[in-house]
């Protein structure tokens, strides 16, 4: 397929947009795409494989591509786009959509290796399961920890009154 | 201890660097795509401090560089030798470096990620090199606090870096393989269990010197530990290979081949780096089969040869000047 706009070039980059909901496709080369402000797509081999691997879902016009993350305001779109999240906040916000392409370019979904010492940000906002503090109580327990033991207990008698 | 280029070791001489490197994120600021300047700053401000006050055995020996204050020859002769990626100093925003004397360690600040820990040793050190850096990521972790979650580990703007954001690398001399056209094949072995090859100067570029770069590309899944022993085990079957082919060359053909290379670097008026990378590759491999017996390293003077290098050296020039003074500065290596 040659290039929409020179007409000359072989057509490597396949844009899809969706603007309220009317979906648009261009096939553009390398060379158009970045004077299109595509930029990023021609040099960069594996973000480009990213992109289009996550531009799939663009084409459904699915309604997640109009969330926004609450901390950098980055569309699912504009990371199906370049290939590039936001911020950190980003991986919770989207972590759904994200999910299977991760499996895609990865083989996997779970994190395996080095976990930092200082429990960081991201890592407290994470929900907290029955499960998850069960586990943490034994913890404290087990390290006669039992001013924190005693707090645990409570969010955890908390939640099953929740539910 | 010098430069990697500058420290070449005998005991593997196939194998010319190894390469760790980290992706590791502020989780209070946006990734380096959306920063704007203000934050750009602050990050530098940050890790700045964060280093200066980590009180660690390595903080004496890094000094902190805004790139703004480094010249364009310098801030590419630090490319060509592999102190930064090409990405880096190609942007005009703010960006800093913080490099050890010896230019081993150096933490890119506002590259993709907020910083890239970078540490690069001569020869074959996977252990060593990750020693180091996972060293660096814990002192200023502690401090900066990287965003990180406990399903998708360290959290990177590229999601292809997500999870141990770890990019190990070793740096092969492969000569005999590549003339056999082996490199596709091998190439296309790796990339089925997650690594690949590339060329000297990276992502995109051809293979130069037939040097050729093997790294992990899966960082989500695997431990840093099990991602190191893989690329040890890649890189010592393929020194074995290299090995073994290059005992089946013609002996007389490959004398001829190297002495006619020196001849050339000996003698030669002007040489283009092409040229040079070429015939330096010839004398690297003639010096492994025992044929020329050179104190000279073709690797340094590889690197050294190249045109920012060149003009860090000698000053601004264009490229006729620059094959004139690279051929002058071979010639007088190789004492003639």
């Amino acid at each position: 397929m040659l290039c929409e706009v020179c007409g000359k070039n072989h057509a490597t980059t396949h844009i899809r947009s969706v603007i309220d909901g009317v979906v648009t496709e261009k096939n553009l080369c390398g060379y158009c795409a970045a004077k299109e402000g595509y930029t990023g797509f021609a040099q960069n081999g594996l973000a480009d494989m990213l992109a289009s691997v996550l531009g799939d879902v663009l084409a459904s016009g699915s309604p997640v591509a109009e969330n926004r993350c609450s901390c950098c305001g980055a569309k699912f779109s504009d990371i199906a786009q370049t290939g590039k999240v936001g911020c950190a906040k980003c991986y919770q916000t989207f972590y759904n959509e994200l999910l299977p392409y991760l499996k895609r370019v990865h083989g996997s979904t779970t994190h395996s290796g080095k976990i930092p010492n200082r429990a960081p940000l991201v890592a407290q906002q994470q929900e907290e399961t029955v499960d998850s503090l069960r586990m943490k109580l034994n913890e404290l327990v087990r390290e006669e920890r039992f001013e924190e033991a005693a707090k645990v207990r409570d969010k955890i008698k908390k939640l099953e009154e929740e539910s | 201890m010098g430069s990697w280029y500058c420290e070449q070791s005998n005991e593997n001489p196939l194998v010319i660097s190894t390469r760790i490197r980290l992706a590791r994120n502020l989780s209070d600021i946006p990734f380096p795509s959306r920063m704007n300047e203000e934050q750009r700053k602050d990050l530098c401000h940050r890790v700045e401090k964060a280093v200066s006050e980590s009180n660690s055995p390595f903080s004496k020996s890094l000094k902190f560089i805004d790139m703004k204050d480094v010249p364009e020859n310098e801030r590419f002769a630090m490319v060509e030798r592999h102190v930064v990626s090409h990405g880096f100093v190609a942007d005009n925003r703010t960006r800093a470096l913080i490099l050890s004397d010896d230019e081993s360690i150096s933490i890119m600040v506002g590259e993709e990620d907020h910083l890239r820990i970078q540490v690069l040793l001569p020869g074959l050190q996977l252990e060593k090199a990750y020693d180091i850096a996972e060293q660096l990521d814990t002192l200023l972790g502690d401090q900066l606090h990287f965003a990180f979650d406990d399903r998708l580990g360290f959290l990177t703007e590229c999601p292809t870096n997500l999870g141990t954001g770890l990019r190990a690398s070793v740096m092969l001399h492969l000569p005999v393989m590549e003339s056999r056209g082996e490199i596709a094949a091998l190439a296309d072995s790796v990339g089925k269990i997650g690594f690949t090859v590339r060329g000297l100067y990276g992502e995109g570029t051809k293979a130069a010197a037939s040097l050729y770069q093997i790294s992990n590309q899966i960082t989500l899944g695997i431990s840093e530990k099990n991602a190191l022993d893989n690329l040890k085990i890649i890189t010592t079957q393929l020194v074995e290979k290299e090995q073994q082919e290059q005992k089946t060359l013609n002996r007389l053909q490959m004398e001829d081949l190297c002495m006619r290379a020196y001849g050339v670097l000996q003698n030669a008026r002007m040489m283009s780096s092409e040229e040079m990378m070429k015939l330096l590759s010839r004398i690297q491999l003639g010096q492994r089969m025992g044929i020329l017996n050179s104190p000279v390293s073709p690797i340094q003077l590889l690197v050294e040869g190249q045109p920012y290098m060149l003009m860090r050296r000698f000053g601004q020039m264009g490229a006729d000047e620059r094959d004139l003074y690279r051929a002058n500065m071979i010639r007088d290596k190789f004492g003639s």
